[in-house]
């Protein structure tokens, strides 16, 4: 049986059906692993043994009439940034090479609870700075739709091993467009939730005040299925939520296109996108038009601000939030230094990435004296005007309809060695995330050279449950999430 | 601020403000791409920001307080087993003061 094709829901049932046994669904994807990770290299940890011991606790438990979680069959691939309680987590970088964390972030940990099986550990840029996972301290990941070029990032190895067909679903982070990146460039559904929707805790920091975990999967379905685990209030993180969680799944088919307002802004319907993009994502806007829904032009205007006041504010929350990195309570280090300064100074220098040190130097010199007014509190207030002109808009349509990236795929290599160039592909998806809305990026076809295009529909705070549904009803009457590359 | 040039000086400065040793050529090469990031910056300043807050985070939660009770903490040896160096249930720090 083709274990890539069932959903979370049918792998449950299959497993409760007696039609399969969890360790025959494990051993089906580790040799797909096996067989296709070589080439891709999603992954920077398999944990077959680990996979293999909670399949057989399942099948136990089912062999002995006993209740099973949720995820029981699905198997799950999860960035590196989330610390796994004895699992290598490194974050991608050479920082943390070797650390095996001693507790498990609340949302892995949540997945865990209900029965979903960590199949590895995927690649990204190193602690989530980066678009493509080129700036990974190990290797860069493949698009399996076509390997020379990117899968998008940072959550790329989590993004590429579902659309390879290695998982049933992916953890990531997105603080600028992480998830909706890559999920657009590898052909994968992804949600970037509401700010504070989803805990923080146990995943290496990078904004504080914008990072936003999520999850990939197959379909919108799978989405909300997922979402309904992992969203809620953690105390260890003050900035969780503490609004009720709806029943995403079970309010899917609840929203009724009739009537319903879609805004198309204007601002990302320019000539910089590719035409074949531009075309699809039109494409997609029209079949909620047939389906009773009004397109509506609006407008947000400071969307050209983005990246500015984004690669401000970001840099300068990661220059603070990369100072634990000292190599004295975990990590790598250079320990024969006659001096602390010099300690520091020569162990971050030694295993910081090129893109770890020019963000941190960035917002470095951001939040330095004689700077902090020009750059910092600007880019802080400016983010207010952002902000407001989502909600402003919001209050005139339903969702907002928009593509996630101006073009498919760019090959390895091409804007790697231009930093302003890679955070400017970053346009279409860092507003998101300075306003804290959620988005959900959606597969909505091919371009000539059959890369996935994909597009995000993007909701007032706390709407997850009306995008996963617009997703949803898409998705009933169109195949793109259905589609695989050739491997 | 206008037409940002970064001094090899300044960069030194904020390196060693970021407690980062960089090497000649990591400095030859982020010299100029830090200078055009910073540059695009200026971008905002034709933005009218009078009488705006500052936003420094989106949810309108404050004062998120919790019960002070007392729980296990993580144990001594797991809170230990991420450092290179330690002694006597200690973490070991290069000399933070001169002798």
């Amino acid at each position: 049986m083709d274990f890539t094709k069932l959903t979370i829901t049918q792998l449950r049932q299959g497993l409760l059906d007696k039609k399969f046994t969890a360790v025959e669904v494990v051993n089906f994807f580790l040799n797909r692993i096996k067989t296709i990770d070589p080439a891709i290299k999603a992954f920077i940890t398999i944990t077959d043994q680990i996979a293999l011991k909670q399949a057989e606790i399942i099948d136990e438990k089912i062999k002995n009439g006993k209740e099973v979680g949720k995820l029981a069959g699905s198997i799950m691939a999860v960035k590196d940034i989330f610390l796994t309680k004895d699992i290598l987590t490194t974050a991608s970088s050479q920082v943390l090479k070797n650390y095996i964390p001693k507790y498990s972030s609340t949302i892995y940990q949540k997945l865990i609870d209900e029965d979903a099986i960590i199949i590895g550990k995927t690649n990204t840029d190193p602690f989530a700075f980066g678009g493509s996972t080129e700036n990974s301290g190990f290797f860069t990941t493949k698009n399996p739709y076509d390997l020379t070029r990117i899968p998008g990032g940072s959550s790329g190895g989590s993004a590429a091993s579902l659309a390879a067909g290695l998982c049933t679903f992916a953890l990531g982070t997105d603080t600028g467009g992480s998830i909706r990146l890559p999920a657009s460039l590898c052909g994968v559904s992804g949600l970037k939730p509401t700010y504070g929707l989803n805990s923080r805790y146990g995943i290496t920091s990078m904004a504080s005040s914008f990072d936003c975990p999520g999850v990939f999967a197959n379909s919108a379905q799978d989405l909300a299925i997922l979402t309904q685990i992992t969203a809620g209030i953690d105390s260890h993180d003050a900035t969780s939520s503490n609004n009720q969680i709806p029943d995403y799944a079970s309010l899917l088919d609840k929203i009724d296109l009739k009537g319903l307002k879609i805004g198309l802004p204007k601002e990302y319907f320019t000539d910089d996108i590719n035409k074949e993009v531009k075309d699809s994502v039109m494409t997609a806007a029209k079949v909620f038009e047939k389906r009773g829904a009004t397109l509506v032009e609006v407008s947000l205007p400071s969307t050209n601000l983005g990246i500015a006041v984004y690669y401000i504010l970001v840099p300068s929350e990661i220059s603070a939030n990369m100072a634990r990195y000292d190599g004295i309570r975990f990590g790598q280090s250079i320990p024969n230094s006659t001096d602390i300064i010099s300690y520091y100074m020569a162990t971050r220098g030694a295993f910081m990435e090129p893109e770890v040190k020019r963000r941190i130097m960035i917002g470095t010199y951001a939040l330095s004296s004689g700077y902090y007014d020009a750059y910092y509190t600007k880019a802080a207030k400016v983010r207010t005007l952002i902000k407001k002109e989502f909600t402003d808009v919001l209050s005139q349509v339903d969702v907002i309809l928009a593509p996630v990236s101006a073009t498919t795929a760019c090959k390895i290599g091409e804007k790697a060695s231009d930093p302003l160039k890679m955070y400017l592909s970053d346009v279409y998806t860092v507003c998101i995330n300075v306003a804290g809305i959620p988005s959900v990026a959606i597969p909505c076809g091919f371009d000539k050279e059959n890369l996935p295009i994909g597009f995000q529909l993007i909701g007032n705070f706390f709407e997850e449950s009306k995008i996963l549904s617009l997703a949803h009803q898409y998705q009933q009457v169109t195949d793109f999430h259905l589609q695989k590359p050739k491997l | 601020m206008s037409s940002t040039k970064i001094s090899p000086s300044d960069l030194d400065h904020i390196a060693k403000l970021a407690r980062i040793d960089l090497t000649d050529s990591e400095k030859a090469l982020f010299l100029p791409q830090l200078e055009s990031v910073i540059e695009y910056f200026d971008i905002l300043n034709k933005v009218n920001t009078d009488g705006v807050e500052p936003t420094f985070r989106v949810n309108d939660q404050s004062n998120v307080f919790r019960t002070d009770e007392v729980k296990e903490s993580l144990p001594v040896s797991d809170a230990l087993s991420g450092a290179a160096r330690t002694k006597d249930n200690y973490f070991v720090v290069t000399a933070t003061i001169k002798k």
